[in-house]
């Protein structure tokens, strides 16, 4: 077991630092760089030659990334552009604010997916499971930018409820984004809870055929026992891997929401930080992106084995 | 004289009455067009000029006609061949950390600009000044290296703000000036705070704090407008103005500028290089038509002159569309079976890809097969601009001087058709000597009808541009960014 982690954890950390090369060999190939891409029709010139000496760019390529890879190692990630604040600050907000939104997402929409997920598939073929899943496809398929603009016409422009764009600094702490943050969170619940109840809500229905409960019916045990003590814990296994990927996907800067809302997390940072050809920027989200995928997933399977237990002696018996 | 004078306290009584404290909190976007880099240096590239307009002073600034009008310069008068101009200062005009404005701060400013080594973009503008000299503490003579009659035109630039002498190493973040506004909190991703500037020479300003908002996405930007978390957006399209038209929240106003949007004919090659290819070239082009396709009517007809509408030097021409005129030219330059020509556009500026395919059809009738090659927009200005034969191009307002220097004189940095042309550049030379109004006008006219001939640049239109106001902003002057005056406007 402890063997199989240690063993998990070194790929971990190979496949950060394969991202950490793809990523910079990507920006690289792209046309123009941080200069060009900051002084348009005016790079030129001793404008040009002093901007690139500033960040210095005029040093080959494979040398920035080995002394960028050298400080990362030592966990300094380098200055932003404007030589005010340190990289590290600075995708530290943004990582904290996509957690925020992350966490307020998953606190509403999770449950509300499980909930929803039992129901459907308790009930299936009712009523309420076609209106449940039909509500859910729809969900799914319309694109988050249209279901934004949508909450944003009706409960900003037309009600006047809630504030449509979040124009709260990256900085600001956690409180200050109540409650702009309403309605992207909104957005995102839409899409992730119909995502995980329909995952749930096929699991149940598996579960729910199965032998051993048919066995239990026959043997007298009363409905409400055999869904809680028997369908549910088995019928919710197959949604810790659905939610630890929704997890990444929402921490990974759920850029249509972020650009939409403009609200200040990874996602908005690394598409401002592309275009700008902001090399260490992309790196630093690249980075941090690439660790929270692994972590997940990593976490995701050591849950699941812990909950089921032919898992478990699997692995084990093979070594 | 003692009516005179009792006049002039009862003007200022009532000027006095009526300026109350400031009060109320004025929001606007900005595109935050340089992200990390944004700065509050005037000069440099990344400059937020959402922030500079209001927190620092020019010498000399456009008024409500768009002539220059004293700022912090009170008067200003030029040799007899316009070479040496002396510009008297504005007394007790402060910064906002206290010190007084005075005739070095001006030296150092303009030198700043000039600096060979810091290649500023604004220095284009002020390239003619050879020396910058303080005779006495409020008066400073500016000496140049050519006859120069419009010199102040060139020193409204937006740029061209005074900053505190040796202050140009910490302006990038304190944005130290004389304007009505002073800098609270500098945070060009975030929000970035104002507040009202007592000590301002034309007096306390109208709205005590404001707020300038880095909103990335123009969607995003018109929907804090639509749900009244921003009062003011200065770049609202001919179909969002739907949106505001039909409320009483909201104001839109309508303000023709000197931007415009348009195709190079690169003049160094082959066809293009033969004159009646570019007049044929030019003269498929409906105008009218683009301005009602692209810019659904929110523009002005434009005559290939890079000349804003609303300029004092705008030739008044007419180019309209000539299809058996167009044919006739091509066969004339040994094209009788018409020309296929690539033209490369970029989503950069959105209104491109629109204006490269209504022109595509337009010149079709004329033997003219346009294919249409989209670009990416990340290096289009390194890669496919001054490179392809044919790229589309945009150009923000300039002088009627600037702009031609700029674009079309032989030897100037951004000739982006390769246009050489003598006969142009004796009259640009010859128009700057002119010291008379009238016969200088006439010249930049002659230049402007010789552009319609020979030019390689198709300009079509310049561009009107929208603004969308809340309707709890008063006293916002209907006029280009560059000449509102920030300090009248109030909110409820």
């Amino acid at each position: 077991m402890l063997a199989m982690l240690l063993r998990r954890l070194f790929l971990g950390l190979v496949t950060v630092w394969i991202v950490s090369m793809i990523i910079f060999a990507g920006v690289e190939m792209l046309p123009g760089d941080s200069c060009t891409a900051f002084l348009e029709r005016e790079a030129k010139g001793k404008l040009l030659e002093n901007c690139r000496e500033a960040q210095g760019l005029n040093r080959p390529a494979a040398e920035r990334y080995f002394d960028w890879a050298t400080s990362a190692a030592r966990g300094d990630l380098g200055i932003s552009a404007n030589g005010e604040k340190s990289i590290a600050e600075l995708v530290g907000d943004r990582l904290g604010n996509s957690l925020l939104l992350a966490a307020c997402s998953l606190a509403l929409g999770v449950p509300l997916a499980i909930f929803l997920g039992v129901v459907t598939g308790l009930w299936r073929d009712r009523p309420v499971d076609l209106a449940v899943s039909t509500l859910a496809i729809f969900a799914m398929t319309i694109p988050e930018f249209v279901s934004a603009t949508v909450l944003i016409l009706v409960f900003s422009v037309w009600l006047g409820w809630l504030p449509g764009i979040v124009l709260t600094s990256a900085s600001a702490p956690a409180s200050e984004f109540f409650p702009e943050i309403i309605l992207p969170v909104l957005v995102l619940t839409m899409v992730m809870t119909a995502h995980i109840l329909r995952m749930v809500r096929s699991s149940v229905i598996e579960v729910m055929a199965g032998d051993y409960i048919q066995m239990a019916t026959l043997k007298g045990v009363p409905y409400w026992r055999i869904v809680f003590w028997h369908a549910l814990p088995n019928a919710l296994l197959p949604a810790i891997n659905v939610v630890a990927l929704t997890i990444a996907w929402l921490l990974g800067g759920v850029v249509v929401i972020e650009v939409v809302f403009n609200y200040p997390g990874l996602g908005r940072m690394m598409i401002d930080a592309i275009s700008d050809r902001d090399l260490p920027v992309v790196q630093a989200i690249a980075l941090i992106v690439a660790t929270v995928y692994v972590c997940v997933n990593l976490s995701a399977d050591i849950l699941t084995m812990f909950a089921n237990p032919r898992l478990r002696t699997l692995h084990m018996r093979r070594g | 004289m003692k009516k005179l004078i009792t006049m002039v306290s009862a003007i200022a009584l009532s000027a006095g009455m009526a300026a109350a404290e400031p009060s109320g909190t004025f929001r606007q976007a900005h595109e935050l067009g340089f992200g990390a880099q944004s700065s509050l240096d005037p000069i440099s590239k990344g400059r937020v000029f959402q922030i500079t307009e209001k927190i620092m002073s020019r010498l000399v600034r456009p008024g409500l006609d768009g002539k220059p009008q004293a700022d912090l310069a009170t008067s200003w008068e030029a040799n007899e061949d316009a070479t040496v101009w002396t510009f008297k200062l504005r007394e007790g005009v402060m910064f906002h950390d206290g010190s007084t404005f005075e005739a070095e701060d001006v030296v150092y400013s303009l030198n700043r600009v000039l600096d060979p080594e810091s290649d500023s973009p604004a220095r284009s503008a002020v390239k003619m000044i050879t020396e910058v000299k303080a005779l006495d503490g409020m008066t400073v003579q500016i000496t140049l290296d050519t006859p120069f009659a419009d010199m102040p035109l060139q020193l409204m630039d937006y740029r061209l703000r005074m900053l505190n002498e040796g202050s140009g190493d910490t302006i990038a973040m304190t944005g130290n000036g004389t304007g009505p506004f002073k800098v609270e909190k500098f945070d060009a991703e975030g929000t970035t705070t104002l507040v009202a500037n007592p000590d301002y020479w034309e007096g306390a300003p109208g709205v005590a704090r404001m707020e300038i908002i880095g909103i990335a996405d123009g969607q995003a930007r018109l929907q804090a407008l639509l749900g009244g978390q921003i009062d003011m957006e200065r770049g609202i399209t001919a179909q969002q103005q739907v949106m505001l038209k039909g409320s009483d929240k909201f104001n839109v106003q309508v303000i023709p500028t000197g931007n415009w949007r348009g195709l190079v004919f690169r003049t160094d090659v082959e066809p293009f290089s033969d004159i009646r290819v570019r007049q044929a070239v030019r003269m498929a082009a409906d105008r009218e038509e683009l301005v009602a396709l692209v810019l659904g009517g929110e523009g002005v007809v434009a005559c290939d002159t890079p000349v804003e509408p609303n300029d004092q030097y705008r030739a008044a021409l007419s180019c309209p569309q000539d299809i058996e005129k167009a044919k006739a030219l091509l066969v004339e330059a040994g094209y009788p079976d018409g020309i296929d020509i690539d033209v490369y556009v970029a989503t950069l500026e959105p209104t491109w890809p629109t204006l490269a395919v209504a022109y595509q059809e337009q010149a079709a009738a004329a033997g003219i097969r346009v294919n249409v090659v989209q670009a990416p927009t990340d290096g289009y200005w390194s890669e496919v601009w001054m490179k392809k034969d044919v790229a589309a191009t945009r150009w923000n307002e300039r002088p009627a001087d600037q702009a031609l220097h700029e674009i079309y004189l032989s030897t100037a940095k951004w000739n982006e058709s390769y246009y050489k042309d003598e006969k142009l550049d004796a009259m640009l030379g010859d128009a700057r000597r002119e010291l008379d109004f009238n016969k200088r006008k006439a010249i930049y006219v002659a230049a402007q009808e010789h552009l319609l001939e020979t030019a390689g640049t198709l300009i079509p239109y310049t561009v009107t541009k929208l603004i969308g106001v809340s309707s709890r902003v008063s006293n916002l002057d209907e006029v280009k960014n560059d000449a509102v005056r920030w300090h009248m406007i109030t909110v409820e």
